[in-house]
């Protein structure tokens, strides 16, 4: 039998990590709205993300939620350098060509990350490790409630930006139309490299969230990836409200069937859901418009 | 008439030449070199063939599948259950495992037809791990969890050899003729641009199920080949790297041509079974920079691979094949200067 507590504890740790997906997923969104481009080694930049986020760590002594903004900026430094030198010169091309790509940058991550930090699991050490807000029998690890805040502070940011500034007005109109953007003198390139700068830093941002609550190692960042995508195409394609629905939906799904079905149906979990949606709503349950 | 012009044409072309002689050295090279490990290796290319092949035939209508190890495994299993459990032989359970696998990738062909390339991608990689799931959830009937030991389909060694090598030259011939045919022209006009084909008259869905049915038949025969001559198959058959290679394999070679993954099969399983000799050698040279990782040779390989896959795609869109090519049509170029001057 299911009792209370387990159902709230279900429901605050599929939105904790829930939160983590909607991050990456919003970073996902954000790239494939601007640049019509699918990334599938986003994931990988989550976990270079929480190496980074270690690595700082251990290196500067810095506390484990300052170092989400240090390696929010390498991260998105990272990402710069990936659009440069590996997207930017397949982009508009077949679009299979994009996912080789991916998939030669997932190697080419998996086994840096392998060849400088290791292969055994890691962990990042926040200042509130083991310290849990009790309510009643349920106990709520203090780590997944500033989750779930610094994910929020960093979304409503991110909408002040996209909304409010010159730089996310040029944002919107590139991904209406680029090539009327073009002739209005937006500087295309620069909105490109900015907006995949943007994902990077949330999947990196994403990445030491992540380290905090889980363990990890250099082949954590495939699954991620693909959660973000099932989130996307339940929220709909370029829309974040949908995302961060669609993310938290996702996070209590899973959970549940993880208590209910077993561990190993973790991950089935993901394609199912991703599976059924497009084949009964393809555009999404919340989507606005299809691709 | 229609196939008799293809025959005739063929037979006139350089590539029949090249394919006869592949044929004739695969004949002859176990013959020349005993070595027991380099038969293993030979094999592994042969079965790659398949593999990557079939791959390649989806991608040529513009599919790009992710989960490929999906039917991998599940023609290995089959074909391996029936063995065990039923008696059945082999040499029969083989092409049974490669039929059921059409028969589920017909069924998974149905989901996937009608989406875009990401969207295809990542449902493909999800049934991958669906069917991964699955098995290790019905642990009772498939013993996937810890795998078990697949019965001999032909002796090991040479005879497995030169029944891979058959299997992959029929594939291959078989393969060559639907890229010829007109559903081969078909699949490249819905790749080249699916909208307009359909404006044209091309039903599309039923031509991208073809596709699919055709090269899970293929991946499946694959499969089943691959556990039998592993003599051991577990769940770990479903694992991305098994989705990945065919891939690689096949954009290395390729994308879309006839010897694009015999070309990639060849680079990949070569890289795969004989660099790992220099290992040792870079080990002690290696291992002082980079002290995190206990072997170094593993990870740099991978690191290798990968780019080098985005070269290729960047530099290279038609993979190493295209070179070939080009090696070839300057020697034309330049023997009908030769002869041009002559005349002069």
């Amino acid at each position: 039998m299911i009792d209370l507590s387990t159902l709230v504890l279900t429901l605050m740790w599929g939105a904790a990590i829930g939160c983590i997906y909607v991050l990456l997923a919003t970073g996902l969104n954000l790239i494939f709205g601007v640049m019509k481009l699918v990334n599938f080694a986003h994931g990988e930049l989550l976990m270079i993300g929480a190496y980074v986020g270690y690595s700082v760590l251990t290196l500067l002594g810095v506390n484990a939620y300052i170092a989400v903004f240090l390696s929010m900026g390498i991260v998105a430094l990272i990402g710069v350098v990936v659009e440069r030198l590996a997207f930017r010169r397949v982009l508009g091309s077949d679009k299979l060509n994009e996912i080789f790509v991916s998939l030669g940058l997932i190697l080419i991550f998996d086994n840096i990350a392998v060849l400088v930090w290791g292969e055994k699991s890691q962990r990042i050490i926040s200042p509130f490790e083991n310290m849990s807000l009790r309510l009643g029998e349920v106990s709520i690890s203090y780590d997944w409630l500033i989750a779930v805040a610094f994910v929020i502070v960093i979304l409503i940011a991110l909408l002040f930006l996209i909304k409010k500034t010159k730089i996310g007005m040029a944002m919107r109109a590139t991904s209406q139309k680029s090539q009327a953007s073009m002739l209005m003198g937006i500087n295309i390139e620069h909105i490109y490299i900015f907006t995949f700068a943007l994902g990077a830093a949330l999947a990196g941002a994403a990445g030491v969230l992540y380290g905090i609550i889980f363990p990890f190692n250099p082949y954590i960042g495939a699954l991620p990836t693909i959660k973000a995508f099932a989130i996307i195409i339940l929220g709909g394609l370029g829309s974040i409200p949908g995302a961060i629905i669609g993310g938290l939906l996702y996070g209590i799904a899973e959970q549940s069937a993880v208590i209910f079905l077993g561990g190993i149906w973790r991950n089935a979990v993901a394609f199912s859901v991703l599976i059924i949606v497009l084949l009964l709503r393809p555009k999404g349950l919340f989507g606005e418009k299809g691709e | 008439m229609f196939t008799k012009e293809i025959l005739f044409r063929k037979i006139q072309s350089t590539k029949f030449y090249i394919f006869i002689a592949v044929i004739a050295i695969s004949a002859v090279i176990p013959l020349v070199v005993g070595d027991a490990f380099l038969i293993h290796v030979l094999t592994l290319m042969a079965l790659f063939t398949i593999y990557a092949s079939s791959w390649n035939l989806l991608a040529s209508s513009g599919q790009g599948s992710l989960g490929h190890a999906a039917f991998l495994g599940i023609g290995g299993f089959v074909s391996s259950l029936l063995a065990i459990n039923l008696g059945i032989p082999p040499i029969i359970g083989i092409f049974i495992g490669s039929v059921l696998s059409a028969g589920i990738g017909f069924l998974i062909g149905l989901t996937c037809v009608r989406l875009k390339a990401w969207f295809l991608a990542m449902v493909t990689f999800g049934f991958s791990v669906i069917a991964e799931t699955l098995v290790s959830q019905f642990d009772d009937v498939t013993h996937g969890i810890l795998g078990f030991r697949t019965p001999l389909l032909v002796p090991s060694g040479l005879y497995f050899y030169y029944f891979a090598v058959l299997l992959a030259a029929l594939s291959v011939i078989a393969i060559y003729f639907i890229m010829k045919s007109k559903i081969g022209l078909t699949f490249r006009a819905i790749h080249q641009n699916e909208s307009e084909s359909r404006m044209i008259g091309i039903n599309t869905a039923k031509y991208k199920l073809y596709a699919f049915v055709i090269s899970t038949f293929f991946a499946g025969l694959a499969g089943g080949l691959y556990a039998h001559f592993l003599r051991y198959i577990s769940v770990s058959v479903f694992a991305a790297g098994n989705s990945f290679k065919p891939l690689m394999m096949s954009v290395i070679g390729g994308l879309g041509t006839i010897e694009g993954p015999i070309i990639g099969a060849i680079i990949i399983v070569a890289i795969d079974s004989l660099l790992p000799n220099i290992d040792k050698f870079l080990q002690p040279a290696l291992s002082p920079l980079f002290p995190a990782v206990s072997f170094v040779g593993p990870p740099l390989r991978f690191l290798g691979l990968g780019v080098f896959l985005v070269i290729v795609v960047i530099f290279l869109p038609k993979g190493v094949s295209s070179l070939l090519h080009k090696i070839h049509n300057y020697f034309r170029e330049e023997t009908k200067k030769a002869n041009n001057i002559e005349r002069k």
